[in-house]
């Protein structure tokens, strides 16, 4: 019950301040945030598009962990935990996917521009649906859970090199990506406002507490779900 | 510049971020309901269950 407390009052301690708090060119107080050079009042998409991502990547983590446990003990149960976090990490995936795309509407003139960062994220979404189009084709339990394991353990070798490598070495529009400098004509590492601390420090705590109320949400609905799955799975084997 | 609807967000990015929170939101509404539809033919499973060992 604790966590929930703590998950409701940082989500709306986030909401409050995320969308309210001005960002202006030298902050003065701790209600305002500074601005982010290229992003102007649009910098606070990453109070919610940010933790979107982060998310899709922890349940990746989390699908090929139960993964391995399936394979080490063959209990069920695992696989259905693994199955749930698929199921989260596929759907924030799609929302920091969706966010991503409205924002580049306004920051890069078109919702689509096959930018390294949005190529990343389209192959991990193919790379992720084929493993739920994987998960429905087979109808032996058994046989599904072992497949689907050891295919959320190849799929999450990719992860860290679309989300965090391909993007950083290539020219790009999203931050972090990297960049010709006007005055030099030299490629360079573009900044990136997490990684470089370009935030100041109430910016930081409404971001890091966005991640955190994002990450206890996460837990709750993956919880949730995989409790749905255990008993859906329980009450199958026993009418059989 | 476009003009409409498109014109006011370019103008007002406050409700990007607005559109964006409320994406958010929609997704894991939408995955609640998910969640409560498995829940609910769970318990209708287990109803009839009930009902027939009876």
């Amino acid at each position: 019950m604790v966590w929930k407390i703590i998950l409701f009052v940082l989500m709306c301690f986030v909401i409050i301040t995320g969308i309210s708090f001005p960002i202006v060119q030298n902050p003065q107080g701790w209600t305002q945030f500074p601005i982010i050079p290229g992003l102007g009042e649009k910098a606070k998409i990453i109070f919610f598009h940010v933790p979107a991502a982060w998310l899709s990547v922890l349940a990746f983590l989390m699908a090929m962990i139960y993964g391995i446990r399936y394979l080490r003990n063959k209990n069920l149960d695992e696989d259905a935990k693994s199955a749930a976090a698929l199921q989260l990490g596929m759907m924030f995936c799609v929302l920091a996917t969706i966010t991503g795309s409205i924002w580049a509407k306004f920051n890069w003139g078109s919702f689509w521009n096959w930018d390294p960062r949005e190529t990343s994220i389209f192959i991990l979404l193919l790379i992720y649906g084929s493993l739920f189009a994987l998960r429905s084709a087979i109808e032996n339990e058994d046989k599904r859970a072992r497949l689907s394991a050891v295919y959320s353990i190849i799929a999450f070798l990719t992860v860290p090199f679309f989300i965090f490598i391909m993007p950083r070495i290539m020219l790009g529009l999203h931050p972090g990506s990297l960049e010709i400098d006007p005055n030099t004509g030299k490629v360079v590492q573009g900044t990136n406002p997490v990684i470089d601390f370009k935030m100041n420090g109430n910016m930081r705590i409404v971001f890091f507490s966005s991640l955190i109320a994002f990450t206890i949400l996460y837990v709750w609905m993956w919880k949730i779900r995989s409790r749905a799955l255990i008993i859906k799975e329980n009450l199958l084997n026993k009418s059989r | 510049m476009e003009g409409g609807f498109l014109g006011f967000l370019e103008n007002n990015s406050i409700y990007i971020v607005l559109i964006i929170v409320l994406v958010v939101w929609a997704g894991i509404f939408l995955f609640l309901l998910g969640t409560d539809k498995r829940l609910k033919a769970i318990e209708k499973e287990l109803k009839e269950k009930v009902s027939n060992e009876k």
